[in-house]
């Protein structure tokens, strides 16, 4: 909302400098995002006229002017097609400084010396002013000689204010008035020049206006006849041009100023153009299409509020008018809309269509029934002073303008509860410079209600109200404690507690913590090649995404860990690299029925890790030592994990582990699929992990068991085993088979070579045994080994 | 007599010059030999001893002896001195360049944005706030209508929502937790939420995914001090002591009174009209905060006319960016390693 200083000057006194009443608009809740000087750079422009005009005697259409500046007379020369002589123009001297900061001097052209120049709107830094091509015409009421930038007003100082949803009141001058009494001292509010409404009854027949929805409580129609439309003067085209709006034509900018000024929307219809002499306000049917005058067609809902005429839709109220009735260059007889509309309708209905206009915007944010009268008492002598329209009659009133009564109470105690103090007469002294009056019959000290006004749709709860206080007041001025009464101690939760003890140990293993966006694209998906029914490539699709690769909700953390180490190994990156990232991700709910819910967001934590490029490190990673990490990563949180073969649609077929945690899959641990490496340009093995983290939170803490006092004895077997037999199955077998002294079986070697049998390897162990109570005798340990050999040997294993 | 102490001066000298050049462990073996020996020169003079009347046979004696304890502890003394000269040449050859990389990992790194969630929680925790959490697709009720914005309140134009399949959203702000967990725990109350939330939004301070941490308190007689006493308490801790805090009115539709939290910019402290940090205004926008809205109290279940209480959100990232003077919050999602690992070095 841009606000006009010197506008605003007409409405309240004001003792402070802008960057005073700038800083306190911006602490009291109504920021102000710019202080604009829209007349900084110009200097010495004055109003002129031109005296004679003649041809230059050799340059083609360039004409000699001699301007009477009030200052004496000089010569310049101008292409402008529009100047004449007689005519006022701005007129800026050598010395004088335009817009963009050109500084005028004397000039030859051809042997005629030219002295400053005559001026557009352009030059001046108003381009929207202009009507014809050329110089800036001045009316002949304009003081010839006196300075021309404060009498177009642009010496005025814009306030670019950001409105919060709450404050429709303040998208008005009259509000900002009234909000700048009350949080500024000193300031005194002047009465608004309020031009009276005419009256008595229409010269011509109009059936009249009638209200068929309860979303229009008001609605009243002013009539002005004879309008002449064309630009409006010049000055009022700079107001509008100032406070953001593009200049029309005389009647659209007569409603646009009376609406800056009230904050109510006004709509002119051409009385001609309407299908008939009367206007009817209802609901939109289902189906029902108006073109607004945009030019679009608008397919409407019953919750549209719709203006017709003799049956047929006139406007969208509230939010745009009708193509069908809108004002041309040859209206000549103006019936101007001065409404109230529900709120929320406007809202949803402007919403729906993406239709943001001005009227729609301030309705949303609540116009108050009172503005209308008055509004539409300025627009239309804007109109008689602008169009040269006649008025007669006064406005056709349907409905009633009035806003209901409405009161708020404040309790010292609340205040006290608030702010710590509470100082009632100071709070209704407040309360009273934004308009509120108190109810003072029913006056009690430690609790006084208030009569609202009506503009303050905002407020209606207590708390509104120590809003308004405290705001001006200053939250500064509460004290700060640290809020009392404890009743439990801090919670971290056991996710929480789980990821730090996560990203601590993964970090510490040389892993980098990423953050990938959430939303990935299909095609990011695709690559992991998802088999049907696995619903992660079935992904929950955004319905109105930025970008394609955006689009659809990740069902893994692999396609943003992936996409990221692309990008680095696209920008040059040569080292290895790890990079996990703990996030979630979403799934689509397998059964829907009995879990009541369409889809489920579990936490994971995902890794990848890239051996790099450097050949002094090429050997340092492989599948075990991305194994280790995911063991340690688990052992972190008190888990051991198991690792059994298994498979994933983008693992390498023999290089795939599902993790195991309690008896329950928890994830992957491989190498990508050689075939998808290679389609992405990996050079080397990437390996890569999933946990679900629901299965290492909360597990049960570490446990210690007390030292062992007696010696551990140790025992090597090794053992022929086929290929296909994984080691664990092995050590599980040995472990069942040692008998009670068994404390450890450790595999210390692996060897496939020439003295193996084709389809066999040599695995060995290292069989600890060992006694709590006591040290082993020679025969205990003879025996528990001797129990272990047999029964590998009767379970088929080669001993070797 | 005076003609063998003669000799055991003289031998005293030769093994003192003998000892000074010897320069390996080999030398040294022969030298003893030559000296200590069974047919050395110690053994030799002890021979001579014979030749001496028996009254100076014993000073004589014992000035040899004394002379062989000398020379032996000598010998000692030089190997040891030798050994671990030798050893060092062997340590010598094995020098390494201690200036090579590391083999393996080093230390990975935190992202900025996780760090500063984990600081922040951190903070609160000591203030007795607990950790409550919620989903990230929402639904309509939890994420505005439970919080006073009905679907035509046009403060759901502050926030373009990213909506997705089956009617439901990515949540735009921490707050549905706030909902969710006064529903679950009821009053008294005291939590912070922190999380990923998304808005159709992207430019350099803008992107479409980023973090808040939300906080609630409800309880009995809740004031605006306790609201400021807790989040100044944050902002000490995260900014430094001497950070100052000011609060400007402001609007959310699920607070009231409503205000926004500045603090001093943690770049120039005010001082810099052309800082990059505060654009000279002095002063950073870090949280938006206010009482609880009746309205949502009743939504959460909560008696208004018993509890009361206050709520904030903050941008984690932005915070983030302020702490570690990032430029643009895109960078933060990117993966950049070489960014990312920035935190690692310092």
């Amino acid at each position: 909302m841009l606000v006009s200083l010197n506008w605003l000057k007409e409405l309240i006194r004001l003792p402070a400098g802008v960057d005073e009443i700038a800083r306190r608009l911006t602490m009291t809740g109504c920021e102000v995002e710019e202080i604009r000087h829209p007349g900084e750079k110009l200097r010495d422009i004055f109003i002129g006229r031109v005296l004679s005009l003649e041809p230059h005697p050799t340059r083609e259409g360039l004409q000699v002017t001699r301007v009477d500046y009030g200052r004496g007379q000089k010569t310049c020369t101008t292409a402008a097609p529009n100047v004449a002589v007689g005519k006022l123009f701005p007129y800026a001297p050598p010395g004088g400084v335009l817009a963009d900061g050109t500084v005028l001097g004397v000039r030859d052209f051809d042997g005629v010396l030219s002295e400053g120049m005559l001026l557009s709107a352009e030059e001046l830094g108003i381009p929207d002013v202009e009507v014809e091509f050329g110089l800036l015409a001045l009316p002949e009421d304009a003081p010839q000689g006196e300075d021309c930038i404060a009498w177009l007003g642009l010496d005025d100082v814009i306030l670019d204010l950001s409105i919060t949803p709450n404050r429709g009141d303040l998208l008005s001058l009259v509000g900002i008035a009234r909000e700048l009494y009350g949080i500024l001292p000193g300031t005194e509010l002047l009465p608004p020049e309020a031009p009276a409404l005419p009256e008595g009854p229409w010269p011509i027949p109009f059936e009249g206006i009638t209200l068929e929805d309860e979303g229009c409580p008001a609605y009243s129609l002013g009539l002005i006849r004879n309008v002449r439309i064309g630009p409006s003067p010049v000055r009022a085209r700079v107001r509008v041009s100032l406070c953001g709006m593009r200049p029309i034509s005389n009647v659209v900018d007569a409603t646009n100023l009376a609406m800056l000024f009230w904050g109510q929307p006004l709509h002119a219809f051409d009385l001609d153009r309407l299908p008939a002499r009367h206007i009817t306000v209802r609901a939109a049917r289902k189906g029902e299409t108006i073109t607004t005058l945009d030019g679009k067609e608008r397919v409407l809902e019953e919750e549209d509020l719709l203006i017709t005429s003799g049956g047929v839709a006139v406007g969208l109220a509230g939010v745009m008018g009708g193509a069908n009735s809108e004002i041309s260059d040859d209206t000549a007889t103006v019936v101007l809309e001065g409404a109230s509309f529900d709120r929320v309708r406007i809202g949803r209905t402007s919403r729906r269509m993406g239709l943001h206009s001005e009227a729609a915007f301030r309705y949303a944010r609540g116009v108050d029934r009172t503005k209308a009268l008055p509004a539409l008492a300025m627009a239309m002598a804007y109109m008689r002073d602008f169009a040269g329209g006649e008025l007669c009659g006064a406005p056709l009133v349907a409905g009633d303008p009035r806003e209901p009564h409405r009161t708020a109470s404040l309790r010292a105690s609340t205040l006290r509860t608030y702010l710590m103090s509470a100082d009632m007469a100071k709070a209704s002294a407040t309360l009273e410079r934004f308009g509120f009056s108190e109810v003072r019959e029913r006056r009690e000290e430690a609790a006084r209600t208030f009569a609202v006004p009506a503009s303050r749709l905002d407020v209606s709860i207590e708390e509104d109200l120590v809003e308004e206080v405290a705001r001006v007041e200053g939250y500064d001025t509460v004290p700060a404690r640290i809020p009392p009464h404890l009743y439990a101690s801090a919670s971290l939760t056991t996710l929480m507690t789980a990821l730090r003890r996560l990203r601590e140990s993964a970090m510490g293993r040389g892993f980098v913590e990423m953050i990938t966006y959430s939303f990935v694209g299909p095609e990011d998906l695709r690559i992991l090649r998802f088999p049907e029914g696995d619903r992660r490539g079935n992904p929950i699709a955004v319905v109105n995404p930025i970008a394609a690769d955006q689009s659809v909700m990740r069902t893994s953390l692999l396609p943003g860990l992936i996409k990221a180490l692309l990008r680095n190994l696209r920008g040059g990156f040569r080292g290895p690299i790890r990079m996990f990232e703990q996030g979630k991700v979403f799934l689509r709910t397998d059964d829907i029925a009995s879990s009541g819910e369409e889809h489920e967001e579990p936490f994971y934590l995902g890794g990848i890790v890239f051996p790099g490029r450097d050949r002094r490190f090429a050997d340092d990673e492989d599948f075990f030592s991305v194994k280790a990490d995911v063991v340690a990563l688990c052992e972190a949180c008190a888990v051991r994990p198991e690792f059994v073969q298994g498979e994933e649609p983008f693992g390498h077929k023999g290089r795939t582990a599902r993790i195991r945690i309690n008896g329950k899959d928890a994830g992957y641990l491989l190498a990508l699929k050689p075939l998808i490496g290679g389609a992405l340009d990996l050079d080397a093995p990437l390996y890569a992990f999933e946990i679900d983290l629901e299965s290492l939170v909360g597990q049960v803490s570490y446990q210690f068991t007390e030292p062992m006092r007696y010696p551990a004895i140790y025992r090597d077997v090794s053992l022929l085993v086929p290929k296909g037999t994984p080691a664990a199955v092995v050590e599980a077998e040995m472990r069942r088979l040692a008998g009670d002294f068994l404390w450890d079986v450790r595999l210390f070697d692996v060897y496939e070579g020439e003295v193996i049998p084709e389809g066999y390897r040599s695995l060995a162990f290292s069989v600890a045994y060992r006694s709590a109570e006591r040290t082993l005798s020679d025969e205990e340990i003879e025996g528990s080994h001797g129990a272990l050999r047999s029964g590998l040997a009767a379970g088929g294993y080669a001993l070797r | 007599m005076s003609h063998v102490l003669g000799q055991v001066e003289d031998l005293r000298e030769q093994c003192r010059e003998a000892l000074a050049k010897i320069g390996s462990l080999a030398a040294l073996q022969e030298e003893r030999v030559r000296f200590l020996g069974k047919k050395g020169e110690i053994t030799r003079l002890l021979r001579t001893l014979g030749t001496l009347s028996p009254e100076e046979r014993p000073l004589v004696g014992s000035t040899v002896n004394e002379l062989r304890d000398e020379m032996e502890m000598a010998f000692d003394a030089a190997k040891m001195r030798l050994e671990v000269l030798e050893a060092e040449k062997e340590e010598e050859r094995g020098r390494l360049d201690v200036t090579l990389p590391c083999r393996g990992r080093g230390w990975g790194s935190f992202h900025p944005v996780v760090q500063v969630m984990h600081e922040v929680i951190d903070v609160f925790m000591g203030l007795g706030y607990s950790v409550a959490l919620g989903p990230e697709i929402e639904d309509d009720f939890h994420n505005f209508e439970a919080l006073n914005i009905p679907s035509y309140h046009p403060a759901r134009d502050m926030q373009d929502t990213f909506y997705v399949e089956g009617n439901r959203l990515l949540r735009t702000h921490t707050s549905p937790v706030q909902v969710r967990s006064m529903l679950r725990w009821g009053a008294p109350l005291r939590i912070i939420c922190p999380g990923k939330v998304f808005r159709r939004d992207s430019d350099p301070t803008h992107s479409p995914m980023f973090h808040q941490l939300e906080g609630l308190l409800v309880d009995r007689e809740v004031s605006i001090a306790d609201l400021k006493g807790s989040l100044e308490a944050f902002a000490k801790a995260m900014f430094g002591p001497e950070v100052k805090a000011r609060y400007r009115a402001s609007y959310f539709p699920f607070t009231e009174p409503s205000m926004e939290m500045d603090v001093s910019c943690v770049a120039c402290g005010g001082k810099n009209p052309s800082c990059r940090i505060c654009k000279g205004s002095g002063w950073l926008e870090i949280s938006g905060l206010g009482m609880v809205h009746p309205n949502v109290l009743r939504a959460g279940g909560i008696d208004p006319t018993v509890y009361n209480g206050f709520a904030w959100g903050m941008g984690l990232d932005r915070i983030a960016l302020l702490k570690y003077d990032v430029r643009d919050l895109r960078f933060f999602f990117d993966g950049d390693v070489t960014f990312l690992s920035r935190g690692g070095m310092r």
